[in-house]
């Protein structure tokens, strides 16, 4: 029950501020602060269990794992919901059920990540994304609308892949609890396992935009109201990354020599693909997002590995990635105001006109691209480490050449803010508290992360050690 | 042997029916008839219980409510939210939802915390409750939880257009 509690208070973060909605008209943000009220104490609360868990590695009620990995990644979910819920601080543009609907989804990333079971896993995909369908289409834009459909389409053909692929493991195993398969007399071999275990990995590859499954990523990015495509950038990935390492962590360790490969192979794809793909983009959105493939390849690396280093550095990596995408999203929504998207060119002469939010935005975008003193150079160079150390080249090959493609595409947005003319959307430009609150906090976050990452190292250290790797 | 392709085949064909009909009305009618031969295979395979809820529950409650859409989609929608007759009905809902919900926390709290046990035997009334608000509980509350955000989901997306958000610059493209 104890181990229950995050999840229970964002569940009840959802439906208390769902109640909250009584309050309309005259407690206009209510359903607001009380999403945010109890997001917050969700995320003491996992920091309180991932203190007291130490070393601990626990099933729940045969479903949840309930171990430090689990508290470090509902932190994680809870930053980005929380982020979301600031970003969007204006209830009447969203809608108030907007909160309500992030805490969902909140629940649904802690869901997938403690899974032991794949009942559990599946749930959480499911409860992750309904209400990320419903946000993405929230706004009634035209992108908006094809955004919603295609990530509603798309979502459900990869749950129905993840479910076949789930059918298979248990007809081939008996069981649903999947920590329990590398106990079954199962060989090392390939079989109706394995297939099952490729289906899987196919439904989460959806989530987490690994190519070739990232089809869906740029629309969807780019037709969401910001605020949700950040709680996507951010937030799936966690959760879509850490159910992809506790699968192979906990249920498919004996059959690494398959996929580790697999999953390197695809990795490189991903890596060199998305930042590619990011050079030639307009938007700034669109850009993120194929960055945010991009990235996906970066966290499969470190699972790839398949050592110790490997799953570490992957956790790791998730940190930088998410604080530079909060800090990115936020500056879109600052610039966007109460537009929607923001093209290259409505950045030019943010560097003159508002020289801060023009350094901060230079500080997490030199983060995604991974350059020294900034978080990004940390998880890259662990992630490097680790490939090398799992004497697996290609991929350290692959992780060096998606990184120079990408600095090349995370300079261009840089380079318009230098531009003498002003266009309309800086001369609109208006700080709000919230959206400057998450930026400063992203950026300094990076900062603080790229010159002394040691404490979250250590944290690290003891929520991605898992025991087939003791 | 024979009787399960025979309902198998109705089953498809009334499945078929759901979505090639042209009438809303028609493709329930169809689906009422697809709901009652899959409880027919629930008879089959001796699952009496899920037969039962499968004809109450499916053909019954949510058919009604199926029509129910139907009719409200057609009828064409109402611009302004009807005034409420019973005053203070949203604050009695709000606090029976926080009495449920407390209910619901406590039932968790006692959720066994080991492993799952050996599956009973299914289809009877008594295995289905053990398993749904037993060990299975967790399900039961993260299935409501979907539910619920789908129900949200149908009202976000239902609602007429804030007249706030169009027209603004750099919108078009």
């Amino acid at each position: 029950m104890v181990y229950l509690l995050p999840k229970i208070l964002v569940a009840g973060g959802a439906l208390m501020s769902l109640l909250a909605t009584l309050g309309l008209p005259r407690w206009r943000n209510g359903a607001f602060w009380v999403a945010l009220v109890l997001l917050l104490a969700a995320g003491v609360d996992a920091a309180v269990l991932w203190q007291a868990e130490g070393n601990l590695s626990l099933l729940v009620a045969g479903s949840m794992i309930a171990d430090p990995f689990s508290s470090l990644v509902d932190l994680l979910v809870v930053a980005a919901g929380v982020s979301s819920l600031l970003l969007s601080w204006n209830g009447d543009r969203y809608g108030p059920e907007f909160p309500a609907l992030v805490a969902v989804a909140v629940l649904g990333m802690m869901m997938v990540a403690e899974a032991g079971n794949l009942i559990w896993l599946f749930l959480g995909v499911e409860v992750l994304s309904l209400p990320l369908y419903v946000l993405a289409a929230s706004e009634r834009t035209a992108l908006g609308g094809e955004a919603g459909l295609k990530y509603l389409l798309l979502g459900a053909f990869s749950s129905g892949i993840l479910l076949f692929g789930m059918a298979l493991l248990y007809g081939a195993t008996g069981t649903t609890l999947f920590v329990r398969y590398p106990n079954l007399p199962l060989g090392t071999g390939f079989g109706l396992y394995g297939v099952g275990f490729l289906l899987v990995l196919v439904g989460l590859g959806f989530k987490v935009a690994m190519v070739p499954f990232h089809m869906w990523v740029p629309d969807v990015y780019e037709g969401s109201p910001t605020p949700v495509t950040n709680l996507m950038a951010f937030g799936t990935k966690v959760g879509a990354a850490a159910a992809i390492l506790r699968l192979v962590a906990y249920g498919f360790y004996p059959q690494a020599q398959w996929w580790s490969p697999l999953i390197g192979y695809l990795a490189v794809l991903t890596m060199i693909v998305g930042n590619l793909l990011a050079l030639p983009q307009r938007d700034l959105k669109r850009l993120l997002a194929y960055s945010g493939i991009g990235h996906a390849g970066f966290l499969l690396v470190g699972i790839a590995a398949h050592n110790f280093l490997g799953s570490m550095a992957a956790v790791f990596y998730l940190v930088p990635y998410g604080l530079a995408a909060i800090g990115a999203f936020a500056l879109i929504r600052l610039v966007e105001g109460n537009g929607e998207g923001v093209q290259l060119d409505d950045l030019e002469g943010l560097a003159y006109a508002h020289p801060w939010a023009a350094a901060l935005f230079i500080v997490v975008m030199l983060s995604l691209a991974g350059i020294p003193l900034t978080a990004g150079f940390i998880g890259k160079f662990y992630l490097l480490q680790a490939a090398l150390v799992a004497n697996q080249t290609g991929l350290a090959v692959g992780l060096v050449v998606g990184t120079l493609v990408g600095l090349a595409a995370y300079l261009r947005p840089l380079q318009r803010m230098f531009a003498r003319s002003r266009s309309e959307r800086v001369q609109a430009f208006r700080w709000s508290w919230a959206g400057g609150a998450v930026l400063v906090v992203a950026a300094c976050g990076t900062l603080f992360l790229g010159v002394y990452p040691s404490p979250m190292m250590h944290i690290v250290d003891q929520s991605a050690n898992f025991f087939w790797l003791r | 042997m024979w009787g399960v392709y025979l309902v198998g085949i109705i089953a498809v064909l009334a499945a078929v029916g759901v979505v090639a009909a042209r009438q809303p009305v028609h493709s329930a009618i169809s689906l009422i008839l697809n709901i009652l031969a899959l409880a027919l295979l629930y008879l089959m395979l001796s699952a009496e219980f899920l037969a039962a809820a499968q004809v109450i529950v499916y053909a019954g409650a949510i058919m009604v409510l199926f029509l129910f859409v139907v009719t409200l989609l057609t009828a064409g929608k109402e611009e302004q939210e009807a005034p409420e007759i019973l005053s203070g009905q949203r604050w009695w809902a709000g606090g029976l939802s926080v009495a449920i919900g407390l209910v619901l926390v406590l039932i968790l709290a006692q959720t066994p915390s080991s492993g799952l046990g050996p599956a009973g035997p299914v289809g009877t009334l008594n295995a289905l409750g053990a398993a749904l608000w037993g060990r299975g509980f967790p399900y039961l509350l993260a299935v409501a939880m979907m539910l619920l955000t789908a129900a949200l989901g149908v009202l976000v997306l239902n609602r007429p257009e804030r007249p706030s958000r169009s027209s603004e610059p750099g919108s078009e493209r």
